[in-house]
C-alpha cells in the first residue's frame, strides 16, 4: 500500500526544478526525475496524472511562491525609494537564496507553462504593484513612462548582478560574488535615474 | 493513512493519439474504470487507471487484447 509522503513530494518538486533549470524542459522526464529522487516512477504517477500535470502544478505553485516572496513587507503606499528598495531586496534574497529557482524561471519563461505561472503570480502581485506604480507617478516622484522602460531600469541591473552571482562569474569569465553593498550601490544609481 | 490502491499504473507502448483512440472504446465503456489517461509525452507511456474494482491482471489482458504491450509499473 502506498501512502502520501510530504517529504517525498517536496523532494520531487525540488529535483524537478533542478533538472529543468539545468537542462530545460526537453531534458526532463518522469523517469529521470524518479531516478534523481531515488523513488519509483510509479510513486510519481500516484501524485500526478501525467508529466503535463506535474509541470502545470509546478508552474502554478511557483507563480504563487514568487508572488508572495515579492510582496514580503511591501507597502503599495510607500514612497518610491522605500517601495523600490523593498522590491529590490525581496527579489535579491529570493534569487540568491535559491539559485536553482532562477534557472528554473528562465526555462519557464520560454515554455508553454509560463502562462500558468503568470496567472498565479498576477493574482497575488498585480494589484499591489499596479497601485504602487500609479502612486509614484501621481505623487510626481517618477515621470510617467511605458512600463517596460520603468521595469528595465528598475530591475535589469539587479537581475544582471544576480545572474553573475549565481554563475560565479561576470564579464569575460571574471570570478564574481555579489554582496549587499553592491546591491545598494546599483540601487542608488537606479533611484537617481528614475526620480523626477 | 491515505490509500492509493485504486490508482493502477502500467508501462505500455501506447505512443500516439491514434494508439490511444484504439483503446478508447474499450476503456471508456468499462464501468469499473472511473477515469483513465495515457501519458503520451513521457518515455514509459504510462497508462493510469482509477478503479476500485479492477486488478492489474485484468487491465493487462484488456490492453494486450488490443495488440499493445502492457505491464504493471512498480
Amino acid at each position: 500500500m502506498r501512502a502520501r509522503d510530504i517529504d517525498k513530494e517536496n523532494l520531487v518538486k525540488q529535483k524537478a526544478i533542478e533538472i529543468i533549470g539545468k537542462g530545460g524542459f526537453e531534458s526532463f522526464s518522469v523517469n529521470k526525475l524518479a531516478k534523481a529522487c531515488g523513488i519509483s516512477v510509479a510513486t510519481i504517477y500516484i501524485y500526478y496524472k501525467d508529466k503535463h500535470d506535474l509541470l502545470s502544478q509546478l508552474a502554478t505553485e511557483h507563480g504563487h511562491l514568487m508572488g508572495q516572496s515579492m510582496l514580503h513587507n511591501f507597502d503599495p503606499e510607500a514612497s518610491f525609494e522605500d517601495g523600490l528598495r523593498q522590491q529590490g531586496e525581496n527579489r535579491y534574497r529570493y534569487m540568491t537564496d535559491n539559485p536553482v529557482i532562477s534557472l528554473f524561471y528562465e526555462q519557464l519563461r520560454t515554455s508553454p507553462y509560463q502562462e500558468q505561472f503568470l496567472a498565479t503570480f498576477k493574482a497575488d502581485a498585480y494589484e499591489p504593484f499596479s497601485k504602487f506604480n500609479e502612486n509614484i507617478v501621481a505623487r510626481g516622484e517618477v515621470r510617467d513612462m511605458p512600463l517596460e522602460i520603468y521595469w528595465s531600469v528598475a530591475f535589469a541591473p539587479l537581475y544582471a548582478l544576480v545572474k553573475f552571482n549565481n554563475e560565479g562569474k561576470s564579464i569575460g569569465g571574471k570570478p564574481f560574488k555579489m554582496n549587499d553593498k553592491m546591491l545598494w550601490e546599483a540601487f542608488d544609481l537606479v533611484v537617481k535615474g528614475l526620480k523626477k | 493513512m491515505e490509500n492509493f490502491d485504486h490508482i493502477l499504473l502500467f508501462k505500455t507502448d501506447i505512443r500516439s493519439e491514434e494508439d490511444k483512440r484504439v483503446l478508447q472504446p474499450v476503456l471508456d465503456k468499462n464501468k469499473n474504470i472511473e477515469q483513465w489517461n495515457v501519458d503520451l509525452n513521457d518515455e514509459d507511456y504510462v497508462l493510469r487507471i482509477i478503479s476500485y474494482k479492477l486488478k492489474h491482471e485484468q487491465v493487462i489482458e484488456l490492453v494486450q487484447d488490443q495488440g499493445y504491450m502492457c505491464t504493471e509499473l512498480k
